[in-house]
């Protein structure tokens, strides 16, 4: 068997880009496991266990590969887990999963249009379990308990201070009537997210454009319709959408040109959903919505490099 | 496990010298009087020179369709990453390429000289040392930075339409050490029968730039310098490790042999997944192609379309793509596949 050129490799390998991605997702959850006195960050472990499980299942059933380790859809698995409230039961959690991995992500391996499998399964959730995806926290009277400070933000325009935004430690009482506890672990620590996020483009474990755009694109539309933007940038689900979501790679463009336009995309339309619906989880939809656009960025992105190309070419 | 090959990068900043393990050859030519535009070709022919920066195209050829040319490049910027010999050759033998260079310059009517060399400061007081009727140009050392496309790039200001060969532009480029063998022919009357290349095995931290007679076995250049090389580990790579082939060490150095390098087997191995659509090979192509895309044409047959073959034209199969993808599909091989299809 001959060697094939180029003998030299540079960057990260398939395999463990997955991997590294789970273990930036892992600290966030750790934290704050550890500051809430939670199990959750077990529990998270065990639904990316599962999730790795399950693709081993596919792989032995359609593909007839023994693959036991799959840290793709145990990203995947842990993902949904960090962006639903700790407290979602066991079966529903695990319906998603499955719907994710098995639905979403493996069948369509190779295709040109993908959906990001846990937005997918999040999607999932969202339709056949409403209740479980809003129950945030303790169920005692008089409590306010959200995904993050979001939706008291939009309801009653009440803002938190930001040390508490930026740290993420939510807690103590608002105007003496509502307790507030912290919500959807993977989203409690937007600093440290976007630190980590940092790390792990220098690494080139996730592409910088997209969340870039993403992030841009999403502070602006907020600010155009009247909204601050630095509170909903560092609020809700927007920096671990941008770290941990749209820089997904098998349902984004490929392309540098493809990339901005899809964070742009989803950036403004999750500003714009989360302004004029009600629905809470805009980011679901919004991703999903670039996820639609993705192939025809590709194709639009490579059709204009020809024509460039071409441009350039003398008359002759 | 898969482990990088390790270059030590910082080792080949320091000019190495040029050694020569073996006997010099014999003057056979007679060498000539004058340059001729018009006979010097044939020259070039009859020393049975080829472009030694790898591409191995007959140099007389080149020069004809060069004719009337306005700049002549000499391109001493290394052709693969890890190499050092054009530098070697550019600052030992400075009075061999300059007389090569002076000479192509005359026969194809070129007024203005240019020497491309990489960025690097010590490198550039040399030459300047040795080259002060040349226009010094400095590029950057990142890889493929010799390539013609992107040279004329920095000269010209703009990058060249798809398809267009340098010499549509009115330049010459001729890689340092094909100029260095004119060089040697004009002045010592000896032919293309030398090879300057990059002796290497990274893993024993050995490195030398040599001059070795074209047609040697291969295993005997490994055995001048008792290198460790076991066939069942290692395995010999010729001309580079971007461009390069898997060469076996019973067969001869060629005239367009850039390099010897004795790599470890399992770091090269490479075991194709599917892609994961992560976009690498895209923001890393010095050209701005979408390989992934073209690839994935090639393999559906859908080559026509005007973006397909222009961006299939502009590809220089330059291997950066294949060495970034973290599934290790092999773009490159795809990609050399439809340059056939063009
Ligand atoms: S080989 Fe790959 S990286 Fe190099 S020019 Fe072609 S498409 Fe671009
Ligand atoms: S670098 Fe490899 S895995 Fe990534 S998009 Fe290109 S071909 Fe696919």
């Amino acid at each position: 068997m001959p060697m094939n050129a180029p003998f030299l490799r540079s960057g990260p390998r398939a395999a463990s880009m997955a991997a590294w991605t789970l273990c930036a997702l892992l600290v966030p959850c750790t934290a704050y496991s550890a500051i809430y006195h939670s199990p959750f960050v077990f529990k998270l472990l065990g639904y990316a266990l599962a999730g790795s499980f399950a693709e081993t299942l596919f792989a032995l059933a359609v593909q007839r590969r023994r693959k036991l380790v799959c840290s793709g859809s145990a990203l995947t698995a842990a993902l949904l887990a960090a962006s639903a409230p700790p407290a979602t039961p066991f079966l529903p959690m695990l319906f998603a999963i499955l719907v994710a991995v098995w639905g979403a992500r493996l069948p369509w391996r190779g295709a040109a249009l993908r959906f990001n499998a846990a937005m997918a399964g999040r999607f999932f959730l969202m339709l056949a379990y409403p209740a479980a995806v809003v129950a945030w926290g303790t169920a005692a009277p008089d409590t306010i308990s959200t995904a993050t400070p979001q939706e008291l933000y939009r309801t009653d325009g009440f803002m938190l201070d930001w040390h508490t935004v930026l740290f993420g430690r939510v807690g103590g009482s608002w105007e003496g009537l509502y307790t507030l506890v912290p919500g959807s672990p993977g989203e409690t620590w937007p600093l440290a997210t976007l630190l980590l996020g940092g790390l792990l483009c220098r690494a080139g474990i996730v592409p910088w454009r997209t969340p870039l755009a993403f992030l841009l694109s999403f502070g602006i539309a907020t600010a155009c319709l009247g909204n601050n933007p630095l509170f909903n940038l560092f609020s809700a689900a927007t920096v671990f959408t941008a770290v941990f979501i749209v820089t997904d790679p098998v349902s984004t463009p490929m392309g540098k040109g493809g990339q901005v336009a899809f964070g742009i995309v989803v950036g403004a339309a999750n500003a714009l959903i989360r302004n004029y619906t009600y629905y809470t989880e805009a980011v679901v939809y919004a991703v999903l919505l670039g996820n639609l656009l993705a192939p025809w960025l590709d194709h639009a992105a490579f059709a204009l490099r020809g024509r460039q190309l071409g441009r350039r070419r003398p008359e002759q | 496990m898969l482990r990088k090959i390790k270059i030590d990068w910082a080792g080949l900043a320091r000019i190495q010298p040029l050694e020569h393990p073996f006997p010099p050859p014999e003057r056979i030519f007679p060498g000539i009087d004058e340059i001729d535009p018009q006979r010097f070709p044939d020259f070039l022919d009859e020393i049975g020179l080829v472009g030694m920066g790898g591409g191995g195209f007959p140099a007389s050829q080149k020069l004809r369709a060069a004719a009337g040319a306005h700049t002549l490049v000499v391109n001493g910027i290394e052709c693969e990453p890890g190499l050092t010999i054009d530098q070697s050759v550019l600052l030992h033998e400075s009075l061999w390429v300059a007389a090569g260079a002076v000479a192509a310059a005359k026969a194809v009517g070129a007024t203005r000289m240019v020497l491309a060399v990489k960025k690097d400061s010590t490198l550039l007081a040399e030459l300047a040392l040795r080259y002060g009727e040349f226009e010094i140009v400095a590029f950057s050392d990142r890889y493929p930075a010799g390539a013609e496309k992107l040279i004329l790039e920095k000269l010209e200001g703009r990058r060249p339409p798809p398809g267009v060969r340098p010499y549509q532009l009115g330049y010459l480029v001729q890689n340092a050490v094909s100029l260095r063998a004119i060089g040697r022919a004009l002045i010592d009357g000896i032919p293309v029968v030398e090879r300057p290349l990059t002796l290497a095995m990274p893993s024993a931290g050995f490195h030398r730039n040599i001059i070795v007679p074209v047609g040697i076995e291969i295993r005997q250049v490994l055995e001048a310098y008792r290198l460790p090389y076991d066939p069942c580990i290692h395995f010999l790579a010729a001309s580079g490790l971007m461009m390069g082939h898997e060469a076996d060490p019973e067969t001869a150095v060629e005239k367009t042999t850039l390099a010897l390098l004795v790599l470890p087997r399992d770091a090269a191995w490479r075991e194709e997944r599917p892609c994961i659509r992560c976009g690498a090979c895209n923001t890393a192509c010095p050209l701005g192609l979408h390989p992934y895309a073209l690839v994935e044409r090639i393999r559906k047959g859908r080559t026509g379309g005007d973006p397909f073959r222009m961006q299939m034209t502009e590809c220089f199969l330059c291997g950066v793509c294949s060495a970034v993808c973290p599934s290790d599909i092999p773009l490159v091989q795809q990609l050399e596949r439809g340059k056939q299809c063009l």
